[in-house]
């Protein structure tokens, strides 16, 4: 436990310091990242603790992108104003459209589950495609620029280390709580969890809209740094990618999918630097990856600790 | 109260064509020990599924506690008392034993939906009693997988005590043990079940299991109550020795 918490001060005295060393480029890709970090986190609640794939997640980091594009767009209020208010509504708007798609989805799960999420995605991204006044069509929303001093790379990236930050600390809180462990139960066995006296359905619902709104945050922070927002981002690719981040880093750890985003971003952004190609690299890498790591990054410990590896007695799940 | 704690009335279940359920009565009384016995395919788990609220009867009445429960999904007629375990063993097999009977005790004590404190050290004195109660003390700490399966099973019965119920259904506690194990596992509901003032409905194969325990014996055959009685006059039954006792021996 303390060595848990002195681990964690540690990470996070190092991502205060880490931009201050960095260029401009690498400070944007430390900013994608943190972004990624939390969409790959909200994803695997769902996944991880909910048991739940869902493959149409980017509908609401999508959402999330989108609305904060309008949002900043917008000339009725001061900018100021309307930045101060935008990581809210973005998370509002995303876990309005969590909660219909939801609605629908947690009714079937496995692979119909899946599907309907997938479903329902395409059916955004078509919308986004289509509906030009809103979205800006084909061309999406560019432009984008957060107020003030924001606007720079460094300021935003400590904006954007708040924010996910403050992202990661709430799923944590939600994924221990006396709800994270029905969610839990919920994966091992959903009948056993229903003959306890408990609402399967209202909890998988439940679990869907705030993984829907903290990937909505995630989207937000990311449109903002990025400067704009396309359809791509509503496309079914998008929803795989917190797939691969998560299970590279590790579907069983909280924290595993924020480092297989990590990894995911920084090997992405050094390949295709190299190589036109780099989408045909990544897949090699990532499909070497997983072959050798079949619990993700994070499991590795768990796996030495089996093989008899083990240099001090770790805790126990118990004291942990 | 006056009356059964369970009262089933012309209960009936169809799949399609087929009458899995064809009018089954029953009533069990306060603090009864009910075996419910039958060969395979009588309809005992069916039976358990539409007492739960799993499956809708096509038809019937089921009464608990004097209140009409038909048709009530799973978890409100859990919320009134009716705890059940599983033919197939259910429990949370990544959790640990204690993380188990923690969910069981949080979700009786209406907290699935907390967001705060942490579930960590929430009802763990309780939950150890209840595991104590089974003679899990010391594989608290275990991952509920890990466990033997006689284990598991009495894992699931701390899981279905810690929501306080006050009628227990078990389909088949005892399957999958040896002989011994069968015997000293039913002894033990038995004895908590009358130290905690339950009533029990469960079903069995094992005649030797039904006779050390139960105080009544309901035979289900083809859907359909063929005898019922204490287990003397269940054993005396011509028909009941040639449908089933006759097929067991």
């Amino acid at each position: 436990m303390k060595g848990q918490y002195a681990a964690l001060l540690a990470a996070a005295a190092a991502l205060l310091v880490l931009p201050l060393g960095l260029t401009d480029f690498w400070i944007f890709i430390a900013i994608e990242v943190l972004a990624f970090a939390l969409y790959a986190v909200s994803f695997n609640v769902l996944l991880g603790y909910g048991g739940m794939l869902s493959f149409g997640h980017a509908a609401f980091f999508g959402v999330g992108g989108y609305t904060a594009a309008l949002v900043a767009r917008q000339s009725a209020v001061a900018p100021e104003l309307a930045f101060a208010c935008l990581p809210v509504i973005a998370m509002l708007v995303s876990a309005a459209a969590a909660l219909v798609i939801g609605f629908f989805a947690v009714r079937r799960s496995g692979i119909y589950f899946a599907m309907l999420t997938f479903a329902f995605q395409m059916l955004l991204y078509t919308i986004a495609l289509k509906a030009t006044p809103l979205t800006g069509g084909d061309d999406g929303l560019t432009g984008l620029k957060p107020p003030g001093a924001l606007a720079q790379p460094l300021p935003y990236y400590y904006f954007a280390l708040l924010m996910a930050g403050a992202g990661l600390y709430v799923l944590h809180c939600v994924v221990n709580s006396p709800f994270g462990y029905m969610l839990r139960a919920l994966r091992a066995s959903a009948l056993r969890v229903q003959h306890l006296g408990v609402n399967v359905r209202a909890h998988r619902l439940a679990a869907f809209v705030v993984s829907g709104a903290f990937a909505g945050l995630a989207g937000a922070i990311f449109a903002l740094s990025n400067g704009n927002i396309f359809p791509g981002w509503l496309d079914w690719t998008a929803s795989a990618t917190p797939v691969v981040m998560a299970v590279l880093g590790g579907t069983a750890s909280f924290l595993g999918p924020a480092l297989g985003a990590a990894v995911y971003v920084v090997l992405e952004v050094l390949i295709s630097g190299r190589t036109e190609y780099w989408p045909l690299a990544m897949g090699v890498i990532i499909v070497i990856l997983i072959l050798l790591m079949p619990e993700g990054l994070t499991g590795l410990w768990r796996v030495a600790r089996r093989a008899g590896i083990r240099a001090a007695p770790l805790p126990t799940r118990e004291a942990r | 109260m006056s009356g059964p704690i369970l009262r089933v009335e012309s209960l009936v279940k169809r799949f399609g064509g087929l009458h899995a359920l064809s009018g089954v009565d029953l009533a069990v009384e306060e603090g009864e020990f009910r075996a419910i016995i039958g060969p395979n395919g009588a309809g005992k788990s069916t039976f358990f599924n539409a007492l739960t609220g799993l499956l809708r009867p096509n038809s019937g009445r089921i009464t608990f506690e004097g209140r009409d429960i038909t048709g009530e999904p799973p978890h409100r007629v859990a919320r009134r008392g009716v705890a059940r375990t599983f033919q197939i063993t259910s429990v949370f097999p990544d959790l640990s034993a204690l993380e188990n009977v923690q969910v069981a005790l949080l979700a009786h004590a209406r907290r699935s939906w907390s967001l705060w404190p942490q579930a960590r050290t929430l009802g763990t004195a309780r939950a150890r009693e209840l595991l104590a109660l089974v003679g899990l003390a010391t594989s608290a700490a275990k991952p509920a997988g890990a466990l033997a399966h006689g284990d598991q099973k009495r894992l699931e019965l701390a899981i279905a005590l810690a929501g306080k119920p006050r009628l227990l259904l078990l389909d088949e506690p005892t399957a999958g043990m040896a002989a011994q194990e069968r015997l000293e596992t039913i002894r033990l509901v038995h004895r908590i079940a009358r130290e905690l003032g339950l009533s029990c409905v469960f079903t069995e194969h094992d005649m030797t299991v039904v006779f050390a325990v139960a105080t009544r014996i309901t035979v289900l055959h083809q859907g359909r109550v063929l005898a019922e009685g204490t287990p003397a006059e269940v054993r005396a039954r011509p028909e009941v020795q040639q449908v089933y006792l006759g097929e067991a021996a």
